[in-house]
């Protein structure tokens, strides 16, 4: 509305959920679904649904190693969030 | 015929109504500031909105995700960034968490 | 499938000419589509698991397998000890259709071990 409504604080570059689908391809993601489950491993595609393709999938509990997968496949409606996990694992 | 077609504009909507504000309004508001997300479940989150889209999924900063658990323990986890599947938001909380 | 969708992020991207089977993955379904023909392990809602071959699949995951294996795991807690008893019950199922709703993850077969 008015420009002198514009907060002050430094203003990082806006991100968009699909702005985000864009930078996360190809790095190390921590999935969780919505049962509490994680999947860990490097996101090899994603779509809009959340859909998510895994490489190196590692299955978590909580901190319990579960299962390993080479590939993984998850559908994207028991996504409860997406992570960027920095650093090397 | 003249009483079925809908009127082209509802009466106020062009300014009169400032003291309405749309829920997305309000959510867009939030961009760059604190939030605090509480699930549908056991779980909630705070951290920075950078972001979201019609569904309200949202793309969160230097997240805090506070996970009660069956013992009514609270497992917190940090994160740099997140998506979060808006499909399972029950209540945005603009401004944070009071005590985080 | 679920109808939420992220913004405009293209769900649906095109796939390709046909002919070859184009071994690339430009969207996760791509990774299913590799399978096809292959034994695959599927996780289902409700602590349900399935390994079976993979024979048809649609973009909402459902799914027709063959010679599978289903193994459902519950865990029961004894009234007197408190102790958690977990069971997996199995069976063999020669065909089964899998409505894609339940399904929470499907792994392709490792291919290098």
């Amino acid at each position: 509305m008015s420009a002198a409504a514009a907060p002050n604080s430094a203003q990082q570059s806006k991100s968009t959920p699909s702005d985000f689908l864009r930078t996360i391809r190809g790095r190390p993601v921590t999935v969780r679904l919505t049962t509490g489950v994680d999947y860990r491993g490097v996101l090899v595609q994603i779509d809009g649904y959340m859909n998510v393709a895994l490489e190196g999938c590692e299955e978590w509990n909580g901190t319990q190693l579960k299962a390993k997968y080479g590939d993984a496949f998850l559908r994207g409606n028991n996504v409860l969030y997406i992570s960027a996990t920095s650093g090397a694992k | 015929m003249a009483a079925v077609a809908p009127p082209t504009q509802a009466p106020g909507s062009s300014k009169a109504n400032a003291s309405q504000i749309l829920p997305s309004e309000l959510i867009d508001r939030c961009v760059g500031s604190p939030i605090w997300v509480i699930m549908k479940s056991q779980t909630e989150l705070t951290g920075t909105l950078r972001g979201f889209d019609v569904y309200v999924n949202m793309v969160l900063d230097d997240v805090t995700e506070f996970e009660r658990l069956a013992d009514g323990q609270v497992r917190t986890n940090k994160m740099e960034q997140i998506l979060l599947n808006g499909n399972n938001i029950a209540a945005l909380v603009p401004g944070g968490k009071p005590d985080a | 499938m679920s109808g939420a969708q992220v913004g405009d992020a293209s769900a649906s991207a095109g796939a390709g000419s046909a002919g070859d089977v184009d071994a690339t993955v430009k969207e996760p379904l791509d990774l299913i589509r590799l399978s096809l023909d292959e034994r695959v392990f599927v996780k289902l809602r409700g602590e349900r698991e399935l390994r079976g071959k993979l024979h048809a699949y649609d973009q909402h995951l459902n799914m027709v397998l063959g010679d599978v294996e289903e193994s459902v795991t519950t865990v029961e807690t004894d009234e007197e000890t408190f102790e958690e008893i977990i069971k997996t019950k199995k069976r063999e199922i020669p065909f089964l259709f899998v409505r894609g709703d339940g399904v929470v993850l499907v792994a392709p077969p490792l291919r290098s071990t």
